[in-house]
Order: structure tokens, then C-alpha cells, then sequence
């Protein structure tokens, strides 16, 4: 009696795993394709909202071109979002607080989320895209690592990177100073960005604070 | 039949049941065109060490041991490998942009100088995948080379 109730749990177990099984394999399927088709929109969304025939950019245009074309077109899209959370995320760095980087951090990733892709010129649109996904990458890690300032601070390094190409293709609304320290990530050194000219190191901290050099002023447009 | 027996083998029952949700296994014959031995000239010493301590998490080919086929190991391994993949996957490497190429060579060297990767719960069983101080040292000018080529 007992031998035919096991073997009875074990034959539904056995069909449970397969439908299983099956459902799971569907949902994949079709999650898939709705990522494709969501891509396939957002990549056909701007050229579609556009009502200046804005040129098809199917390469990368070189930085040059991007400047001669742009500025202009792209009053409707700020970055000042993207540089408030970011400088508030090298502030908290600056003071050693892992926690209040990993909060920084969060937010910077949620802006990152919120941009309105529609509003960015259709010229510009795949190199923001480049930039965006890696800096949501890097706001992402932070935000996962209390505790571990060494690695948040890693990932700021990159983050100085995407943002002065950001700044590169758009400017800014409030100026900024560039500064370089030279130490960071093996000696390769590290840019970052900062609302004072005064010097305050966010990748060493107390540690170093005055450590680096103003590089360059970015004025404001 | 006792409390205690019944217990044991409604456990029992359990154990068995769950070997039959198998996870779908991470293995693939083909080499991705996309692949980072495609995209780059991976130098051989470089590769062995890939091979045996990275890409069972970090491709879309995993060398699965024979307890990977025992739950609930197969779920806590398959887990792993998920998350491996979503964080950096050789087999797609040639699919990141130059700006993601470029960072993702410099937190591999990061990761892996800061003794972060391998895993130690990897490596905990996984006792061939310890990176020896010669590895690490391969491994990180490497990466440094790739970093730095990459503009």
C-alpha cells in the first residue's frame, strides 16, 4: 500500500516536472520576443517622432561630426538629471561613506532609467545608448556594494569616463571642473568631475583628498 | 510505522522528487562568432587559464561535475552561472560595445588582483580553478594590455 503511494507521488512529481518544464521554455520564448520587439521600437522610435527628416545613422559618427550637427538640436534633452545624482555620488565618496554611494548610486541608476530616449537627437541617439547602458552598469554595481568602497570606487572611474563623453555630445547646464588624479587604477589615473574648483579626491578620500589637478573648466550653455 | 519513520521518508520522497527538475544545462558545441577567442588573439597560456577557472560561469559553456546533476545542486549551480553571464559572458564578448570591452578588461583585472574572482565558493570545490600568483599574474597584464588597446 504504502509502495503504490510512493509510486503514485512519484509519477505526478514526473508530470509536474515536464509541464513545468514546458511552460518555462514558452515564457522564455515569448519574453524573448517581446525583448526583440521592444528593441526593434526603441531603435525605430526616434527617427519615426522626428519631423525634420533627421539623417540615418547607421555608423558611428566621428566626434567632429557629432559636434558640427548637434548642440543645437538637443534643447530639449539635458543631462543636468544625470550630473546632479552623479555629483552627489562622488560627494559621497569623497567623504567615505559607502552607504550614502550605494544610495547615490541607486538613484543615479533610476534617472539613468527614467531618460526620455525620444528626446535625444536621432544623430546621437546610438552613441548615448553605448554610454548609457555602460553607465547604468557601473550605478548598478555601486549600489550593490556597501561595504566594499574600493570596488564603488572602480566602478566611479568608468562612470568619469561616460560622463565626460556625455558631456562631449551634450554639455551642461552648470559648470564644471574636470579634475585628473593620476594614482587611480594602477597609475592609468582617473578623471572625475566636480562642482567646485577646490580639490577633493573620490577615489582616495581622507586618505588623499587634496590629491589631483583641475584639468579643465566646462563652462555652462 | 512511526512518526519518525514517515518523516524520513516524506524527505525521502522530497529528494527524489526534485531530481526531476532539472535546470536547462549551460553547454553549447559551437564557438560563438562573437566569442572572445574569435574576436581577439588570445595567447595560449591565457586561454588555458579562461578556460579553467572562468568560462564555466562566464560562457554559454559550463563543464558540469557529476554532483551539478544532484539537486538542489544543479538550481544553486545554475544560479550562478545566470548571474555569471549577466555580469560579463566571453561568448558574447565581441557583442559589447568598445566602451564595455574596455571596462570589462579593466574590472577582470580588478576583480581578479583583489583575489574578487574566482569566486571562493566556486573554488571551494573547484579546486583546479584557484588562480596560482603566476596566473593572476598573466591574467592581469593581459587584461591591462587589452584595456589599453582598446580606445
Amino acid at each position: 500500500m504504502k509502495n503504490l503511494t510512493l509510486s503514485i507521488i512519484a509519477v505526478i512529481m514526473a508530470f509536474v516536472t515536464v509541464s513545468c518544464n514546458q511552460a518555462s521554455n514558452k515564457n522564455e520564448q515569448s519574453s524573448n520576443d517581446t525583448a526583440v520587439v521592444s528593441q526593434e521600437q526603441s531603435a525605430s522610435q526616434p527617427k519615426e517622432d522626428d519631423t525634420v527628416a533627421a539623417p540615418v545613422v547607421s555608423e558611428t559618427p566621428s566626434s567632429q561630426e557629432a559636434k558640427a550637427t548637434g548642440k543645437g538640436e538637443a534643447k530639449n534633452f539635458s543631462i543636468a538629471p544625470i550630473v546632479t545624482d552623479y555629483l552627489s555620488l562622488k560627494n559621497a565618496l569623497v567623504s567615505d561613506n559607502d552607504k550614502a554611494a550605494a544610495s547615490a548610486g541607486k538613484k543615479l541608476l533610476a534617472t539613468l532609467n527614467k531618460v526620455d530616449l525620444k528626446a535625444i537627437p536621432a544623430d546621437k541617439h546610438k552613441q548615448y545608448m553605448d554610454i548609457a547602458d555602460d553607465a547604468k552598469e557601473h550605478a548598478e554595481h555601486i549600489g550593490e556594494n556597501v561595504g566594499n568602497i574600493h570596488h564603488q570606487r572602480e566602478h566611479l572611474a568608468s562612470l568619469g569616463e561616460d560622463l565626460k563623453d556625455l558631456i562631449d555630445l551634450f554639455g551642461t547646464s552648470q559648470t564644471l571642473y574636470q579634475a585628473h588624479c593620476p594614482m587611480f587604477n594602477d597609475g592609468k589615473g582617473a578623471v572625475w568631475f566636480s562642482e567646485n574648483k577646490e580639490i577633493k579626491n573620490p577615489y582616495y578620500g581622507s586618505k588623499m583628498l587634496t590629491c589631483g589637478k583641475v584639468e579643465k573648466t566646462i563652462n555652462s550653455k | 510505522m512511526s512518526l519518525k519513520k514517515k518523516i524520513i521518508l516524506g524527505l525521502a520522497v522530497i529528494l527524489i522528487g526534485i531530481q526531476f527538475f532539472q535546470p536547462l544545462r549551460n553547454q553549447s558545441d559551437e564557438v560563438t562568432a562573437s566569442h572572445i577567442e574569435r574576436v581577439y588573439n588570445v595567447p595560449q597560456n591565457v586561454k588555458a587559464i579562461l578556460t579553467q577557472s572562468c568560462y564555466d560561469c562566464h560562457s554559454n559553456n559550463t563543464r558540469y561535475p557529476w554532483y551539478s546533476l544532484i539537486q538542489p545542486g544543479a538550481w544553486y549551480m545554475a544560479r550562478h552561472i545566470k548571474k555569471g553571464k549577466e555580469e560579463l559572458n566571453f561568448s558574447e564578448f565581441g557583442e559589447y560595445s568598445a566602451r564595455k570591452q574596455r571596462n570589462k578588461f579593466r574590472a577582470m583585472a580588478g576583480q581578479v588582483k583583489d583575489g574578487e574572482m574566482p569566486l571562493s565558493s566556486y573554488t571551494l570545490i573547484h579546486r583546479n580553478a584557484v588562480l596560482s600568483p603566476e596566473d593572476k599574474q598573466v591574467l592581469i597584464a593581459w587584461f591591462s594590455t587589452m584595456e589599453d588597446s582598446i580606445k
